[in-house]
């Protein structure tokens, strides 16, 4: 699926043990939250920095700053100059790699299991000791706007999830595109990331997670020794910005010459995972989206061949109340009132009539199996921990399956009546611009 | 919820069938491997720790064979597999799979089509049944062909908007001419449209056939199992009477051909390619080692000049798709319009540095320990273990591959490197594709 409107499904690629794993859990007294799990079925582990902060965290002006960091944290530290994590990583032949959500930057090294020291090492090492210099700052900067050109200028669906997006939020900092705006990007100071990462680059704002063949309780001991001796920061500010209840539709179009195809996103604003109603949530994404018989699949690109494809996502494990999303491109010929009016009727059908019980079935069954299907690599293993540990505890993991096959008909009916309101949503379209085919 | 992940790298890797899917190696057997009476080749490998299985089957139905004058069509009768079949029509076989929270796809590419399952282990019967079902006996039905014809004509007119999507059709065509590899896997909206179901119906007679056939299973089920399994349902699978298609090796020394695409763009794109070598080639494993040195990851040659130093990318990789037919060396990168040559320029100028001085002991080391020592990440799922089997074996290698990989990347010396630099790194021997933004556009 190539629309960026529709985000990995979190809970699709995720993994729940259907029995409680032995996971080691530790906070060190510096604050450092650490999970550690063995799985000993190939000889390898995935090591996973997670610290509590992202674009959710900036302010208008210094849009993208988490962003910006995070590239910066490969740029070295005087005990490992410029380059040297990865050209560690890849000569003991792991694989290493980074990304920024609006509540969470992670780092993750894939590699053989007799080398997690020396990773956890290099995580020790740059959680405090970043150089952060001024002319790495600017090269860098020329690397964050190509990267911004390939998934927002340059693509039409980055595009108008990122309008969306603006229109939808107007106080919450969910507004702004966790890759930042051009203009601030092009204005980001290495002095602004220095503060940045000193208020939130503390191990009382992180979370380390290992999943893998490790002998759990021998590595919490080395973890003591590597990061024991980094003092607790300062708590980080908190966010205060509340989204204030919406009160009326809102729409944007956005033209982009080098689109060939309308699309169509719609986005209601919804609780997280806090909501009691977050299950039923949960299982009406899967119902609407997930797989060729799912309903939206079925009635815009089967029966009533508008679309070319569609998707939905409800993000249960944002941080604060988020958007649930559902989007379809056009097929040639086809007018985006035609796929609006389309997804529309798919949600008045669900306030209307009580799903049935196969398609309630079969929600459950995809959800259950893509919880087992997310055990099956390390990496996954260590993802699913630090996001369920993120949203609160990563024992919340155990409850989840049980929570969404418990969601009845009444419930489905009930939430999609209370949320998919009209005067909760945004509309979203793209058009290719006047004259192109 | 991770609502987009900013990836530092990596953006156009699809792109790049790259070398490394078939990957160093495992000291235990990877999997038994077997040849069933009616033709198919069985690979099998156990793994116990999650009750779930992945089943593929791999055919040589791929574009490469589709007829001239037929772009698209082992792309169109794949992708109508999973409509329909004698017993099911399409939204039922979608509704049996996912009622069991499964998935069966069939997708073709240049080489093949593959089949694929993924189920919990408790469901593997009836996701079986689908498989054979879908293999064997798939309706075609006119108005499901015709359904599946718009869509593709609806997805190929989607592909426009898409840099990479242009650039590597360009490229197929640069680096192939004349040959099945040339076009694109799912035809060109022109071709698709003239396509038939009675082409639909004569190609699948013709080209699925179980002495054609890869089985490949992995995950929660005993050999016995697997085979019992499999042969309940292709045993009694016989081959068609005519003898199996051949096609031509694409030419070793294609014209050199350059082309400027302009499209809407802020950001050009840029794909470079070569004719290189396939698995079976003494100069394989030095020119995996040169293109890791030159584009592999973030300590290589290109990633240092152009990103690093230079801030002119976000993605730049290079990499070895070895195919059936041909194989090619490719190097992608992106920069924005006003950059895009002199980043052209750059990784012109680190190819000839590759061919014109020798490589240095730690650079050759660092290539090297990647490649071998992140062998077991590329198995590192049961779906990738029978990606995995599926490679080595429409390759023609030996289950012993991994340790083969081991042992011959180990062997690279920078005097083979220089050896293969000579003769597959001449800048001049790449074609160019640039897709780029109007000029005057910016």
């Amino acid at each position: 699926m190539r629309v960026a409107l529709a985000v990995a499904a979190l809970l699709l690629a995720a993994a729940a043990p259907a029995v409680p794993a032995p996971v080691v859990e530790a906070t060190l007294d510096n604050g450092l939250r650490v999970l550690l799990l063995e799985d000993h079925r190939s000889p390898i582990a995935s090591v996973q920095m997670w610290y509590r902060v992202g674009s959710r965290d900036e302010r208008p002006g210094a849009t993208g700053l988490a962003h910006f960091l995070e590239h910066m944290m490969f740029k070295g530290t005087p005990a490992h100059g410029k380059g040297m994590f990865s050209r560690l990583v890849e000569e003991n032949g792991g694989q290493d790699n980074a990304f920024t959500s609006q509540d969470a930057t992670a780092y993750y090294v894939d590699i053989a299991a007799e080398r997690v020291e020396l990773v956890l090492a290099l995580e020790a090492d740059r959680m405090r000791h970043l150089l952060l210099d001024p002319r790495e700052v600017d090269s860098e900067r020329q690397v964050v706007m190509e990267e911004r050109r390939t998934r927002s200028e340059d693509d039409p669906d980055g595009a108008l999830a990122e309008e969306l997006s603006a229109v939808a939020f107007k106080a919450h900092p969910y507004r702004w595109p966790i890759i930042g705006w051009m203009e601030d990007i092009q204005r980001i100071e290495a002095g602004q990331l220095r503060a940045f990462y000193d208020a939130y680059y503390r191990p009382n704002n992180a979370l380390l997670v290992v999943v893998g063949d490790i002998d759990a309780p021998a590595l919490l001991e080395r973890v003591r020794a590597l990061f024991g001796a980094i003092p607790r920061g300062p708590e980080p500010p908190p966010v205060l910005a509340v989204e204030p209840r919406p009160n009326g539709e809102r729409r944007v179009t956005v033209r982009k010459p080098g689109a060939r195809l309308p699309v169509v996103g719609l986005a209601y604003h919804v609780p997280n995972h806090r909501s009691p109603d977050a299950p039923a949530l949960a299982l009406l994404a899967t119902l609407l989206s997930e797989g060729r018989a799912a309903r939206l699949h079925r009635a815009l690109v089967y029966e009533r061949q508008v679309a070319l494809d569609t998707s939905g996502d409800y993000p249960y494990s944002s941080r604060d109340p988020s958007l649930f999303w559902l989007s379809a491109t056009a097929q040639p010929g086809h007018t985006p009132a035609e796929l609006e009016q389309a997804l529309l009727d798919e949600l008045e059908r669900l306030k209307v009539e009580p799903v049935s019980e196969e398609e309630l079935d079969r929600a459950r069954n995809q959800t259950e199996a893509g919880f087992v299907w997310g055990q099956d690599s390390v990496h996954a293993r260590a993802s699913t921990l630090a996001r369920f540990e993120l949203m609160g505890s990563w024992r919340l993991l155990e409850r989840y399956v049980p929570e969404v096959r418990a969601v009845t008909a009444a419930d489905v009916q009930r939430v999609a009546r209370a949320y998919f309101a009209a005067d909760r949503r945004t509309v979203g379209i793209l058009l290719p611009a006047a004259g192109e085919p | 919820m991770i609502a987009a992940r900013r990836l530092r790298r990596g953006a156009l890797a699809a792109a790049l069938v790259c070398a490394g899917a078939l990957g160093a190696g495992a000291a235990a057997p990877l999997a038994h491997r077997e040849v069933l009476p009616n033709g198919p080749v069985l690979l099998v490998a156990e793994r116990a720790a999650l009750p779930i299985v992945v089943v593929t089957v791999w055919l040589r139905a791929g574009s490469a064979l589709d007829p001239t004058g037929a772009p698209g069509l082992a792309n169109l009768t794949a992708a109508l597999l999973t409509r329909g079949t004698a017993r099911r029509s399409g939204p039922d076989l979608d509704r049996a799979i996912e009622s069991v929270g499964g998935s069966l796809e069939a997708d073709a590419s240049r080489d093949g089509v593959s089949v694929s399952l993924a189920v919990l282990r408790k469901h593997l019967d009836l996701g079986l049944d689908l498989v054979a079902e879908v293999l064997r006996a798939p309706a075609f039905a006119p108005e499901e062909v015709e359904r599946k014809r718009r869509e593709i004509g609806a997805a190929l007119e989607r592909a426009e908007e898409e840099p990479e999507s242009v650039a590597s059709r360009a490229l197929a065509e640069a680096l192939f001419p004349g040959h099945p590899y040339g076009h694109p896997v799912a035809g060109t909206a022109e071709s698709v449209r003239r396509l038939t179901r009675e082409q639909v119906v004569a190609f699948h007679r013709a080209h699925y056939r179980p002495d054609d056939a890869v089985v490949a299973v992995a995950g929660d089920v005993t050999l016995a199992e697997a085979r019992r399994a499999v042969l309940a349902r292709l045993g009694a699978w016989a081959p068609p009477a005519a003898p199996r298609a051949s096609v031509p090796m694409a030419a070793a020394r294609p014209p050199v051909a350059s082309r400027a695409l302009e499209r809407e763009l802020t950001q050009a794109t840029v794909l470079l390619g070569a004719p290189a070598v396939r698995q079976d080639h003494p100069d394989y494993f030095p020119l995996l080692v040169a293109s890791q040195v030159l584009g592999g990851g973030s300590v290589s040659r290109l990633y240092t000049a152009l990103r690093e130093e230079r801030g002119l990318v976000y993605s730049v990789s290079s990499g070895l798709s070895p195919g059936r037919y041909g194989a090619s060396l490719l190097i992608a990168l992106q920069s924005r319009n006003e950059t895009v040559d002199v980043a052209i320029r750059l990784a012109r100028g680190e190819l000839d540095r590759l061919r014109k001085e020798p490589l240095d002991a730690a650079e050759l080391d660092i290539a090297r320990s990647y490649l071998i020592g992140s062998f077991p990440l590329r198995l590192d799922t049961t779906g990738k273990t029978v990606r995995f089997l599926i490679g080595v074996e429409d390759a023609g290698l030996d289950l012993d591959y991994p340790d083969v990989f081991r042992q011959r990347v180990a062997q690279v010396t920078a005097a083979d490197v220089a050896r293969v630099a000579a003769r597959y790194l001449d800048p001049a021997g790449f074609s160019t594709i640039v897709v780029r933004g109007r000029t005057g556009a910016g």
